[in-house]
């Protein structure tokens, strides 16, 4: 058994369970430890956006 | 007044910090569990687990210790410690006999590095885990 996963989707799924982890063990309180894991998160998709679109300028 | 020895008040996880953090690495989540964090300890055990199964279903071979030049040495030894990180999701793996192959493809590429991921997140859960036992954090 296994599974096939394009670029997007890897990226997605692990910007997702690292953000939780990051937020979880960073902070001190419940509130701080969402926000953190939510700011991690967009930053990881600003990253992959912003990267992706680098690589299409530069490669053509 | 009465005297009240302040070891007596102390359980025995808060004594030292090496049993839960040990705890930690062997299974994700369980040094949490003993520190009273049962919440985190599952997030963490789910997070871990999860990423360590799609690097599996994603087919990604474990690092092992070994190569040609210095240079392979160095990556190999590196991914090593992070698969090894994973604690008993690791030593399952292997005693089951999983052994992806190491061929190209941008699906086992990903999976070896979810491999190594997970493992680095349950390094990130041993800090903190680290930190609550010594009363740094709560």
């Amino acid at each position: 058994m296994h599974i096939t996963l394009n670029h997007f989707e890897v990226s997605i799924i692990f910007a997702l369970i690292a953000s939780v982890v990051l937020g979880l063990v960073t902070k001190r309180t419940d509130r701080e430890r969402v926000r953190y894991g939510l700011y991690c998160f967009g930053c990881f998709i600003a990253a992959l956006f912003g990267i992706g679109w680098a690589m299409h300028f530069l490669h053509g | 007044m009465p005297v009240t020895s302040s070891r007596a008040a102390v359980s025995p996880s808060e004594r030292s910090p090496y049993l839960p953090v040990a705890l930690a690495w062997l299974i994700p989540g369980a040094g949490h569990f003993l520190l009273g964090r049962r919440w985190r300890a599952a997030i963490i055990f789910f997070s871990v687990t999860l990423m360590f199964v799609i690097g599996l279903l994603m087919r990604g071979p474990l690092f092992k210790i070994g190569g040609a030049d210095l240079l392979s040495r160095l990556i190999q030894f590196g991914g090593f410690l992070g698969d090894l990180a994973c604690g008993f999701l690791y030593f399952l793996t292997v005693w089951l006999g999983y052994a992806a192959p190491d061929i190209a493809g941008h699906n086992p590429d990903y999976g070896s590095k979810f491999l190594v991921a997970a493992g680095l997140l349950n390094v990130l859960a041993m800090v903190d885990v680290y930190e609550i036992a010594t009363k740094q954090k709560e």
